[in-house]
């Protein structure tokens, strides 16, 4: 079996090569099904096993949204009318790429608490770099310093982490305290904005979350999407099926191709549909494909490369990838780096959703990390590191954005969705231990 | 040696018992002082040899609260950090990190870590002070106090529970704890812009107002002061007099004779300052307040608990090495569930201290349990308990709640303008950090430090 280490996670692989003498079903349920199984319904048998083993992969987090969705349609039917769906998509984003900067700690086996306030600071020095009574520098130039702001503060503190061992929750924890005071700082007066549409750079920066793209427009990019990526799978699929190597059945390509195309078209025609109580807002927001990008950067840095493979093997067993070679500080440190740019890509798209940005709600920046964390953990991502992949951030986002917009449209206070939310974490991190527990080849 | 575990963390007493082939340097190193030590040079020799190993225990904040009070002296406009006003203010604005830290220390100890902290403390501050309301409950103050500490030990033990039993990693509970709380918090205060006053023409709802902001007149905090450094002393002189009678190792009597001298000279200090007027010349306000003897009884209390009963040896057991901790027959869900329980119930009367110090009132802008957690967790490490578990003492908390409360209240004396709410969040993260470090790094220079 040529299990690939990007497909499985890092620990259960190893298990399933050398322990040839388990029984079937165990080693079955350590490989990815794709591998296993020559038609639909030997690949279907296999996901199910694999299921049964703990290595449920999307399938909670993809059952909790529907649950979410049935629940909350039920008590308002205006939950899944096409103008709160992608209402409630935009109140996800944040979440979802919070959540794709935590799972590069989080994969290590390490957190970052300070996920929230770096996109605070990228937020703030965004939003102060395009005012044209200061910095006035061009829109693209001041996302830049932004990015690189975040990303040498991750740096920053996955040096204290990797090299210094210090416990990243008390790195980041006493960077978070820093932060909030140097996002202040920097803030300066008591408010900024970019909601003058006056300004050329403004209006650019205000366009990144609330623009959205031409109906007609939206159709094009979904064709163009689902026809490179379809035949992306399905070449690499044929080229491994000439080369003699263990491919996923045709069927399978065929239906994961169908599927996204179905996918693609339901969220275009929900965004084409006009949301605008007065007058005409319609087509896909640019958050969308903003977020569909870094996922896929990201999925494709962990899944198949051979940084990812190491960052799997470090959440794994760090022990065992120092001895394999693996150089501990240098991955550790880089992770870091992932997580504060991702965090300040989180940061551009928060200054443009807010409009204008605040003392307080810099310091309310501080509670999105939690909500990060518990993204990340609810679609499936392990808190001991190596397991989870950057999707389960995207779908965990969904989940807590839906529980939030859920609760507010029929009316809960904020304090009791916080109370909600709190509690979802709590009971995800329980399956993730009961999971961990039943999986065969764990601890 | 007949090294007491309640005195060395159990990590490093176990090894230095057990390693008698290692030089003697490193075997002292590991002992305390005092167990070593024949006369008054030894013990100093002894000492200075356990802080060169790591063991540094409560030198290095104490000397950073001697650095930050010269320092806020002298870059302090009209000098005025150090008035006997700003003192005792200082004092009442630590309280709650004080209490809160031992607490903190309590979970600390075990390796693990309680982010909800803040969140149960001001839950129980608020149900305290919601159950002594009239009209309403009208409870008396004591049956409130401890309705608040029993609820918040029952919200502890509930997550420790988790953290015991399932094994889920604390710090992800307590995250979990912390936005459940903060919520609770908000629901039971009555909204977010609601508030829950004392009435201070009540005595019984005044008892509760009083313990920060009360007095003691001096003369009676004399008399308290007498009465405490007599006791202390007779106890620490008749206990190292039955050490020496039964021929156990005792501690130099010079030693002992120099401790009870402290005691009582901090105290007089302590009081003398207390006396000094901080009022006007038409109204004088003197005294001591309430919450020193306060903050005295819970470090007193937790002190015995954690070095001299078997519970507190179980905990630096576990803290130091948790599978020899169980296979030396300790049951670690039950200890780690009552610590957590513990640390809440403690923290709740830190969040009771809390509405006291703001003159009875709780509000949402008075409450911030995310703020509060990380100055309790920054000043337990910055006191000297170590965050892998198994070293820290009660004593710590306090030091560190003390050297927090005075920096934040010291940047707010500069007339930082725009700079100073920034630095309230900047140096107590940079002090965090730097104590995180020199407890990774001694704990490396440490003979038997993992």
């Amino acid at each position: 079996m040529t299990a690939d280490p990007g497909e499985t996670q890092a620990g259960p692989a190893g298990a399933g090569i050398s322990d040839l003498t388990l029984d079937a079903k165990v080693a079955a349920a350590d490989v990815p099904p794709e591998l296993v199984a020559q038609s639909l319904g030997q690949y279907f048998r296999a996901s199910w096993l694999r299921i049964r083993g703990g290595n449920s992969g999307v399938l909670p987090v993809v059952l909790a949204i529907v649950v979410v969705a049935i629940g909350f349609q039920i008590a308002n039917s205006k939950f899944l009318s096409a103008q709160n769906l992608v209402n409630l998509f935009e109140q996800s984003t944040i979440y979802m790429l919070l959540a794709i900067a935590e799972i590069f700690a989080l994969l290590l086996g390490e957190i970052d608490l300070s996920v929230g306030l770096v996109m605070g600071l990228g937020s703030v020095v965004v939003a102060e770099l395009v005012q044209p009574t200061g910095a006035n520098l061009p829109w693209w130039v001041a996302i830049i310093v932004a990015l690189l702001a975040s990303a040498a503060f991750g740096a920053i503190q996955g040096t204290l982490v990797a090299r210094l061992k210090m416990p990243s929750f008390i790195v980041t924890l006493g960077g978070l305290l820093i932060l909030e005071g140097v996002a202040i700082i920097v803030l300066g007066g008591s408010l900024v904005g970019i909601g003058n549409s006056g300004f050329t750079n403004e209006a650019y920066l205000y366009n990144i979350f609330w623009g959205s793209f031409d109906p007609v427009v939206g159709w094009i990019l979904l064709a163009v999407i689902v026809g490179a990526a379809g035949t992306l799978l399905w070449r690499r699929d044929a080229r491994k099926r000439r080369r003699g190597l263990v491919a996923a059945p045709r069927s399978l390509v065929a239906m994961k191709i169908v599927l996204m195309a179905v996918a693609g078209i339901v969220v275009v025609a929900i965004c084409n549909t006009n949301r605008a109580h007065v007058g005409t807002i319609e087509g896909v927001p640019y958050i969308i494909p903003i977020v569909l990008v870094v996922l896929a950067a990201s999925t494709a840095l962990l899944q198949r490369t051979r940084f990812g493979r190491y960052v799997y093997a470090i959440g794994g067993n760090p022990e065992a990838a120092r001895r394999a070679g693996v150089r501990l500080p240098i991955v550790r440190t880089w992770c870091f780096i992932l997580a504060g740019l991702i965090s300040g890509i989180a940061g551009v798209l928060f200054a443009s959703w807010q409009v204008s940005l605040t003392t307080n709600i810099i310091k309310s920046s501080n509670s999105y990390v939690l909500l990060a964390v518990a993204a990340a953990v609810i679609g499936g991502t392990s808190l001991f590191g190596g397991r989870g992949k950057t999707i389960h951030g995207v779908l965990g986002g969904l989940v807590i954005g839906g529980i939030y917009n859920g609760l507010y449209l029929i009316g809960v206070s904020s304090q009791w969705i916080d109370v909600v939310v709190g509690g979802v974490l709590l009971v995800a991190a329980v399956i993730d231990v009961l999971s961990r527990r039943g999986a065969p080849g764990q601890k | 040696m007949s090294a007491d575990p309640g005195e060395t963390p159990a990590g490093t007493a176990g090894a230095g018992t057990a390693d008698l082939t290692l030089d003697a340097k490193a075997a002292a190193a590991d002992v305390p002082p005092e167990l070593v030590a024949q006369s008054f040079g030894q013990y100093l020799r002894a000492s200075w040899l356990r802080i060169r190993s790591g063991n540094s225990g409560i030198l290095p904040v104490v000397l950073a609260i001697v650095i930050v009070a010269v320092v806020f002296e002298i870059i302090t406009p009209e000098h005025a950090f150090l008035r006997p006003s700003n003192l005792v203010y200082i004092f009442g604005l630590s309280t709650v990190y004080m209490i809160l830290a031992i607490a903190e220390t309590v979970v600390l100890l075990l390796a693990e870590v309680d982010l909800s902290v803040g969140a149960v403390a001001l839950i129980g501050g608020v149900i305290a002070f919601k159950l002594v309301q009239q009209p309403g409950p009208d409870w008396p103050w004591w049956a409130a106090v401890l309705a608040a500490l029993a609820i918040c030990g029952a919200i502890g033990a509930l997550q420790g529970a988790l953290v015991a039993l399932l094994r889920i990693p604390s710090f992800v509970v307590t995250l979990g704890g912390f936005l459940v709380f903060s919520g609770v918090l908000i629901i039971i205060i009555g909204g977010a812009d609601s508030s829950v006053n004392l009435d201070t023409s009540v005595p019984n709802q005044n008892f509760i107002y009083d313990m920060v902001q009360g007095l003691i007149a001096p003369f009676v905090g004399w008399i308290i002061l007498a009465v405490v450094v007599v006791a202390a002393g007779t106890a620490m002189w008749l206990r190292s007099a039955a050490r020496r009678r039964r021929g156990l190792v005792a501690p130099p009597l010079g030693l002992t004779v120099i401790r009870i001298a402290l005691i009582a000279i901090v105290g007089a200090a302590v009081v003398i300052i207390c006396s000094v007027n901080r009022g006007s010349t038409l109204k004088s306000v003197t005294g001591v307040p309430w919450d020193i003897p306060i903050v005295l009884v819970v470090l007193g209390v937790w002190t015995l608990v954690l070095q001299r009963t078997r519970f507190g040896r179980y905990m630096y057991a576990i803290g130091g090495n948790p599978e020899a901790a169980r296979r030396a027959g300790v049951s670690l869900p039950s200890i780690r569930i009552w610590a957590f329980a513990l640390c809440s119930a403690t923290a709740a009367l830190g969040g009771i201290l809390l509405g006291s110090f703001f003159f009875g009132e709780y509000s949402t802008n008075t409450a911030d349990p995310g703020q509060l957690v990380l100055y309790t967790v920054a000043a337990a490490v910055i006191g000297g308990v170590s965050l892998f578990g198994g070293r820290g003492k009660a004593i710590h908390g306090v030091l560190g709640g003390l050297l927090i409360g005075g920096i934040a209240y010291g940047v707010s004396l500069l007339n930082l303008g725009s700079l100073s709410t920034p630095l309230q969040y900047i140096l107590p993260g940079g002090v965090l950090l730097v104590a995180v470090l020199i407890d990774v790094l001694s704990r490396r220079g440490s003979v038997t430090g993992v």
